[in-house]
């Protein structure tokens, strides 16, 4: 992936050069191994800032709302999943396909951090992408391994690692992955009796900090005020509370019921490793066996809780 | 959907109903509302979701 | 002051007697890395472990306190009169505690202990409590303490700081709370005090070497705090920060919290929660109105409060000791270092 970065800069230094956007957003090299950070460049001058490896596992599509500027284009450099997330934006009255430059990258992937971070017993000080040999090193040893290995659950899990809307491509598309089980993690809950499934959640979320952070890394939740954050009436309670802290994820989940593009960002910034997925995934394998539905991938069609079908499949209205 | 994510939970489905009863329908508010909460009633022993305040 | 010697052999037999009398926290190993957390009768501390990812302040200060309640039970005589909650304050040992993080504990003190005001539910936590640092032989490379005005081998709000010998671990004792925590673990085998104090200022020295990271805070206090709250680099610093508040609950010196009442049915209860300036509510006013209602104004408030504001106002430098926490967790990677040599480093134009 490395070798689409330069295209990526000559693209966005041209586009600046010429005014046609106001800014680009990209990924920043980060100040730590394994680390990136989102970043808006507005001066041709500083295209050398940009960077694209397997650690830029932040959904970019997060941040178009923010930066755009009151007239004018922006840019914005977008993975697969990323790109499905502008299309939901753009259904979704967010943000206009005119005001938008999609620099598209085929993408291969994004490593898991703590899945690396766990081949260790010590810190890890530096960390090189070749490709697909990754070599991590610590204070104690030096380990290469191969990226495929080391790749996030949704990553591996991922059929649509080519954009789907772009306005140039920073290199050729990657091939699709195609998956014989593209749910196996849902139906090993789902294969539990009811008491394991409580326990399991209860598992999960139980290091839960309410930060936040699932929420506000998802392109998705841009309410502008958050339903935990209510005061009048307060419908959550603020405090560690398990019920309170249930509660904020059930309802967050759902809040993305048919919008969830599996990107990953919730997962990858959580501080205290709680796979959040693990609500969503069970609601993107509804709305596509319920309605045949992936979100993200067509700007035409209205999403399946937007709309109502005389043929849905609940039969709860009598 | 939600009731799926609920049951997914380990969380017992009949808690959730959706009904749709027009303002001239008292009574079959009134017959939706008894036929609810008799099923809820009848799951009453699980508080998953409830919050206990004795701690 | 006097120095001891623990033989490792005895380390686990020391801690089992002072359970008798004390409730031992200390790090351990989950699936999220290491936690420091109340030990179980079985369970003893990881004291080679990494830095937890939690910091030690919620030992005095939990994520959620309960603090007062009532009943709104109009029949009993005291209803809708809040009262204090029973607390277990039973002497407790922390231990393994990094001696940063100890010095952070005496920053949170400044707010929570001082002439105009004594919040009892901490102060009742920190006279119970016993600090047992151990000194950092390997600093991480996030760990910037010594430019913090702390390190590795600082004794500041320690009661006793070991260091680790690999076979036993030398124990010098700093307060009064440290040899009762010694006695009660019959750890008595005493060291020459000159000789281990030598010992010590080697092991300092070889640890804060290895030390990398660095802050320069030199020049904050001589800047001018409208020049720094106007300077034009906060939207640069905040673009990518998605305002999670990671960096303020990870922190040992952030100690925010907000007042929640609940009821429920005849009950109600007041309950504290850690809050952070990263979230809009933090500011959020009864009217409606927000002083600080975007991203760019509340991360510029946690830079501000931490660098500038602190320093002006207590005159003890940064409120920051150095320890990585923010700049390992951060989601997005803002790096609290290098937002610090920015500061220090900024001139008006």
């Amino acid at each position: 992936m490395d070798t689409c970065i330069e295209k990526i800069r000559t693209i966005c230094a041209d586009l600046l050069a010429k005014g046609e956007v106001q800014k680009v957003i990209g990924f920043a090299e980060g100040s730590i191994p394994m680390a990136s950070r989102p970043i808006a460049v507005t001066s041709k001058d500083d295209v050398e800032k940009l960077v694209f490896n397997a650690t830029c596992g932040l959904n970019l599509a997060n941040y178009v709302s923010e930066a755009l500027p009151k007239d004018g284009k922006i840019a914005v450099t977008a993975k697969g999943c990323d790109s499905r997330n502008l299309v939901t934006h753009m259904v979704e009255n967010q943000v206009s396909r005119d005001r938008l430059y999609i620099i598209g990258i085929p993408c291969t992937g994004m490593v898991d951090k703590r899945k690396i971070a766990a081949l260790f017993e010590d810190e890890i000080t530096d960390f090189i992408e070749e490709g697909d040999t990754l070599t991590i090193v610590s204070p104690q040893k030096k380990e290469k391994v191969s990226k495929t290995d080391v790749l996030r659950h949704n990553c591996r899990m991922c059929t649509h690692r080519n954009p789907v809307v772009f306005d140039v491509m920073a290199a050729e598309p990657v091939e699709e992955q195609s998956l014989d089980q593209p749910f196996a993690d849902v139906d090993q809950i789902a294969a539990m009796d009811p008491e394991t499934r409580w326990a399991h959640f209860q598992e999960l979320t139980k290091n839960c900090i309410r930060c936040y952070a699932c929420r506000n890394a998802c392109p998705l939740c841009y309410c502008p005020t958050c339903f935990v954050d209510e005061s009048s009436p307060q419908w959550v309670g603020k405090g560690q509370d398990k019920t309170d802290i249930n509660t904020f994820h059930f309802l967050r989940a759902f809040h993305c019921a048919g919008r969830c593009t599996d990107c990953g960002a919730c997962v990858e910034v959580c501080p205290m490793g709680i796979n959040v997925r693990d609500f969503t995934r069970k609601l993107n394998k509804d709305a596509l066996e319920l309605f045949g539905w992936e979100a993200g991938l067509d700007m035409e069609k209205r999403p399946p809780l937007d709309v109502y079908s005389p043929d849905d499949p609940d039969d709860f209205i009598k | 959907m939600m009731g799926n994510l609920l049951e997914h939970m380990g969380i017992e489905r009949d808690r959730l109903h959706f009904s749709w009863i027009s303002s001239a329908e008292a009574t079959k508010f009134v017959d939706v509302v008894k036929e609810i909460s008799d099923k809820v009633r009848a799951l009453d022993t699980d508080k998953k979701l409830a919050k206990d305040y004795t701690k | 002051m006097n120095f001891i010697t623990i033989d490792k052999k005895d380390w686990a037999g020391g801690i089992d007697k002072s359970r008798k009398t004390y409730r031992v926290f200390g790090p351990v190993q989950d699936e999220n890395g290491c936690q420091l957390k109340p030990l179980a009768p079985d369970v003893y501390p990881l004291m080679d472990a990494g830095v937890t990812v939690m910091s030690p302040k919620s030992v005095l200060f939990p994520q959620t306190e309960k603090m007062l309640t009532a009943t709104l039970d109009e029949s009993s005589e005291d209803h809708h009169i809040m009262k204090p909650v029973e607390k277990d304050n039973t002497p407790r040992v922390v231990l393994g505690i990094r001696p940063y993080d100890a010095r952070a504990i005496q920053m949170v003190k400044l707010n929570f202990d001082n002439p105009d005001y004594q919040d009892p539910y901490w102060c009742e936590a920190y006279d119970a409590t016993t600090f047992v640092g151990l000194g950092i032989n390997r600093p991480d490379s996030c760990d910037f303490s010594t430019s913090a005005g702390t390190g590795p081998f600082s004794e500041e709000g320690l009661d006793v700081l070991m260091a680790d010998l690999d076979d036993r671990y030398l124990a010098k004792i700093l307060t009064e709370k440290g040899e009762t925590w010694a006695e009660a673990c019959g750890f008595d085998t005493s060291a020459d005090a000159a000789e281990s104090q030598a010992l010590f200022d080697i092991l300092r020295k070889e640890a804060e070497k290895n030390i990398t990271a660095s802050v320069d805070t030199d020049r904050l206090s001589e800047k001018s705090i409208l020049d720094l709250y106007e300077a034009p680099f906060w939207d640069d610093v905040a673009f990518s920060c998605i305002n999670c508040g990671t960096c303020t609950f990870v922190c040992p010196t952030c100690w925010c919290f907000d007042i929640q009442d609940e009821t429920k049915h005849k009950t109600a209860t007041r309950f504290r929660n850690w809050d952070t300036c990263m979230s809009p509510l933090f500011t959020h006013h009864a009217s409606g109105h927000n002083p600080r209602g975007s991203k760019v104004q509340r991360v510029r408030q946690r830079f501000m409060h931490k660098l500038k504001y602190f320093v002006d106002k207590y005159d003890q430098g940064i409120m920051c000791v150095g320890c990585g926490r923010c700049v390992a967790s951060c989601p997005v990677n803002i790096d609290i270092r290098e937002v610090c040599k920015t500061m220090n480093n900024y001139e008006k134009e």
